[in-house]
């Protein structure tokens, strides 16, 4: 900010610019103390695991090489004991984050970026168009997107990628409306009138104006729609629509199920992928809800 | 039918609209499970526990069994599942029926038989005093409309019409006397397992393969219960016949009460909600021995549990479909896959000691037919014996560790497996790690209803498992030729695909064989000629794990009557038999089970977790707002 003395070139300006904003951002969200508890436990639970390889190997999904004995209960070398074939549930459940939170992320930016292409067509080009795509927005929108989802998962085969798939397809239908809604509020600003008298053809107001302003909403959206996804991706395979061979919390849950652990009180089986979830949803929550009032403090307004 | 019913959903495709509709109310249970789940999923499991304690209600002796497959159709021309074959034993006679001490045969409807000195026609007397439950007599009549519509119907010979292909005539030469002449010999005479039905209500119905026999209740048999109701998916409802010549059952009614969840019903039993659960897991198992006023019953089953291969799908007309993998076909990569499977280790760990390891294709239970291998025959675990015999075979390593053909296609299998069975699963991923290590790729591709791609050959391996009877006849049926569909769009009896000659002669030679000592070599040569081909690996024999409450059932015949099953009989004994408890017809009340509250406990705390962390997040953000 303060280094700008140097000849700038218009790159040099952009990138100072950018950081400027970043710093801006930080600024206020640290003011949000719940968003900040939010980050570090998503910090924490990113680095355990992404370190998952060292410290746990990818070892621990062996069935062949299981350490314990079945289901034992929790101990000095099994701190949350074992499940049904003999593998450390400990190690399982750190493994069991790298899937839970990459399929997390993957649905959600899938789903944001189908929400806010469309959105941003249907905003921009309104009329009979837009009519038609936010008709069909509103289809989806009132499905009821578990369902969807259980459809889709059931209809192809049983893979990770599904599961990512099913969760982005049904989930894009807000992200669609609000975009919309917004392309429309920045295209009605004289700037645009302006770009487009000058030549702007409609790819290039769409990509150079519009999305660099509905970026705040898109990125506030993303952080919203992660935990939903990682909800729904636990609920999956919870139902045993996931892949039956990954480790993934909400199949942790399954297992747990099926080996019949919810009756015979083994708790520290059901418990700890349970109260993972939860608290992985929650931290995405609270940053979502930072970040959300940080960019666009007038979103919260009404509520 | 019901010689034999595999416990998962199996191929039975003219029913396929019916499974639509089921798997549409799985989703919608699914469905209804989701709020919790979607809250906070520790919680989720939580559900049934609730739904549990709901209603406690009381009454007459009620006997409540646990059930979770569907019922694939009430009618007993039509009904192939396990439940629905268990029902049909309870509502309607057999001519004859299995002792429940030894499974030799002994009387049913028929209280004796006889054969000509050639053995192509049979005699059955038909006893007096049984009466269907509307009051008018069961008679040779019954039965011999029963069998011509078989014969002469398609349509009524879907789940039996094995038995019936070899009749040539039957008659009743009077109500108590019924002949059946047969085109050649049959050994299964003593062992028709169809139950006999009413003609003078069966003789109205239209079309035998519309027909489901579930609008009109009570429904009109002469077995040891009445069916009275049916919900599907929710129970099935039986009052005791009064007027059994064998005597009434002591319960004053019997209840099939559906729980999709395993979990549930054990919740349930600990209640004392439902007063028997059939295939617990271990754990639960080991769970409720512990608790009293619960018996555990760990007996030997009569179910084997299998890997098939595909084998080339083909039709009668010399068709082939599907989408097989072609290494299959090679002898050497069959017998390969299964010298790396590790039989003690699917016992010990997946089933937990409540198994028996798999060798011939008839569980031992069935001491006269069980064969198993030689040793030089035997394929014990032996993975480098695997590693040369694929090496031998031309199925070299390539680069990557990965098995490649002699055609350059990899060694990549996908194999079909149950998603309701923890099993299938549980042993997929033993497998994947096995073959992997031999460089065989596998894909554990888990269905709700693996009939689609079962029938259309579209499978490399399955997981498979049929429940055996005392005659062996019908799962040994399903291998012969003849039960190949017809077209490659039709679907046939067959199990899987199989048809080989040498089976084939074995078979027709062990159908017409009476001599029992005989007839019993000719089916063990049967086996080992199956184990030989390589295309039904059966790796267990799994137990009968079932628990049931000795507050509510004072006594209960197992069958056989030492060391025996109680679900899944082949005979009515076990409901038939079953005395209720003094305090059973008061209420089923409960001792209160901490697992459950614990669980209880560990749901809501996670839910308030999540709860308290929204408020909280609100409430900053509001009074962040109201000082602005």
């Amino acid at each position: 900010m303060t280094t700008a003395k140097t000849p700038a070139t218009t790159t040099s300006l952009v990138w100072q610019r950018r950081r400027a904003s970043v710093a801006r951002f930080w600024k206020q969200y640290r003011t949000h103390r719940a968003g900040l508890y939010g980050l570090t436990a998503l910090a924490l639970i990113a680095l355990l695991a992404l370190t998952a390889p060292l410290t746990v190997g990818a070892d621990v999904q062996s069935v062949t090489e299981a350490p314990g004995t079945a289901l034992e209960s929790p101990s000095a070398e099994f701190p949350l004991g074992t499940d049904q074939f003999g593998r450390s549930l400990l190690g399982l459940l750190i493994w069991g984050a790298r899937i839970s939170l990459l399929v997390g992320l993957l649905a959600a930016a899938l789903s944001v970026a189908i929400g806010t292409v469309v959105g941003i067509i249907a905003g921009h080009y309104g009329g009979w168009f837009s009519t038609v795509v936010m008709r069909i927005t509103d289809w989806f929108l009132v499905m009821p997107t578990l369902v969807l989802a259980i459809v889709l998962a059931t209809v192809m085969s049983r893979s990770m990628w599904t599961v990512v798939l099913a969760i982005g397809v049904t989930s894009w239908p807000t992200t669609a409306r609000l975009v919309r809604a917004q392309t429309i509020a920045v295209e009605s600003r004289p700037y645009i009138e302006r770009a487009t008298a000058l030549g702007g053809g409609h790819g290039h107001v769409m990509s150079r104006h519009v999305l660099p302003n509905v970026m705040p909403l898109v990125l506030a959206q993303t952080t919203l729609g992660i935990s939903t996804a990682i909800l729904t991706e636990a609920t999956l395979a919870f139902l045993g629509l996931g892949d039956p061979t990954v480790v993934s919390w909400g199949g942790m849950l399954q297992d747990a199920r099926e080996a019949g652990a919810v009756s015979s009180g083994h708790w520290w089986y059901l418990a700890p992928p349970g109260i993972a979830i939860a608290l992985v949803a929650l931290a995405f929550t609270l940053c979502g809800r930072a970040v959300e009032a940080v960019l666009n403090p007038k979103l919260g307004v009404g509520r | 039918m019901v010689m034999v019913t595999k416990v998962p959903s199996r191929p039975a495709a003219p029913r396929r609209l019916l499974r639509l509709l089921l798997a549409t109310g799985v989703a919608a249970t699914a469905l209804s499970a989701v709020p919790q789940a979607a809250q906070a999923s520790p919680a989720a499991p939580a559900a049934p526990v609730a739904q549990a304690t709901a209603d406690a209600k009381s009454g007459g002796a009620t006997l409540t069994v646990a059930v979770s497959q569907s019922i694939d159709s009430l009618s007993p021309f039509l009904a192939q599942k396990l439940t629905s074959t268990s029902i049909h034993r309870l509502a309607y006679e057999y001519l004859t029926n299995y002792d429940a001490k030894d499974a030799r045969t002994i009387p049913g409807l028929a209280t004796a038989w006889s054969p000509s000195a050639d053995k192509l026609t049979w005699t059955y007397t038909i006893r007096e005093d049984s009466k269907w439950s509307d009051g008018k007599p069961a008679t040779a009549e019954d039965a011999a409309w029963t069998f011509n519509k078989m014969m002469t119907d398609p349509n009524a010979a879907t789940a039996n019409g094995s038995f019936t292909a070899n009749f040539k005539k039957v008659t009743a030469t009077d109500p108590r006397t019924l002949v059946i002449e047969l085109k050649k010999p049959q050994a299964t005479m003593t062992a028709l397992d169809v139950p006999i039905v009413p003609k003078h209500v069966w003789e109205k119905v239209g079309d035998f393969s519309k027909f489901n026999n579930d609008q009109q209740f009570p429904i009109v048999g002469n077995g040891p219960f009445v069916i009275t109701d049916f919900k599907v998916d929710q129970y099935i409802k039986l009052k005791p016949n009064k007027t059994f010549w064998r005597g009434a059952p002591q319960f004053d009614e019997l209840v099939f009460k559906y729980y999709k969840d395993g979990d549930a019903a054990v919740a349930a039993l600990q209640k004392g909600e439902v007063s028997f659960v059939p295939n617990l897991t271990p754990a639960q198992a080991a769970a409720l021995k512990s608790q009293k006023n619960i018996k555990v019953n760990d007996a030997p089953g009569r179910r084997f549990f299998a890997i098939a291969t595909n084998p080339g799908a083909r039709s009668q007309d010399g068709k082939t479909f599907g989408n097989g993998h072609k290494a299959l076909l090679d002898p050497a990569v069959r017998k390969a896959l299964f010298l790396a499977v590790d039989r003690t280790t699917i016992v010990d760990k997946v089933f937990q000691g409540h198994a028996v390891e798999g060798e011939g294709y008839i569980p031992p239970r069935f001491g006269s037919y069980f064969w198993k291998p030689e040793n030089a025959q035997k394929r014990a675990y032996d993975p480098a014996g695997a590693e040369k015999v694929l090496d031998a075979a031309g199925y070299r390593k390539n680069g990557e560790g990965k098995r490649v053909g002699k055609d350059g296609k990899a060694l990549d299998f996908r194999i079909l497996c149950h998603a309701t069975d923890p099993n299938d699963k549980a042993i997929g991923k033993y497998l994947q790690e096995w073959w992997g290590k031999l460089g065989i790729g596998l894909k554990v591709e888990c269905l709700d209803s693996v009939s689609d791609p079962w029938v259309k050959g579209d499978y490399d391996l399955a997981f498979d498992g049929w429940s055996v009877n005392p005659d062996p006849d019908y799962v040994l049926s399903i291998h012969t030729c003849g039960t190949l569909p017809a077209t490659p769009k039709d679907s046939g009896a067959t199990d899987n695909f199989i048809c080989d000659k040498e089976f084939d002669t074995l078979y027709a030679q062990q159908a017409v064989e009476y001599d029992a000592a005989k007839r019993a070599d000719l089916v063990k040569r049967m086996q080992s000629r199956l184990y030989d081909t390589g295309y039904m690996n059966i790796m267990a024999y799994p137990n009968a794990l079932e628990a049931y409450r000795t507050d509510q059932i004072k006594s209960i015949t197992t069958m056989p009557e030492a060391a025996g099953n109680l679900w899944g009989q082949d005979g009515y004994w076990s409901w038939w038999s079953a005395v209720p408890t003094a305090s059973a017809a008061s209420s089923g009340d409960s001792d209160d089970s901490s697992p459950t509250g614990l669980i209880l406990g560990v749901g809501a705390a996670a839910i308030i977790l999540v709860g308290v962390g929204v408020w909280a997040a609100r409430r900053r953000r509001t009074s962040a707002d109201d000082r602005e």
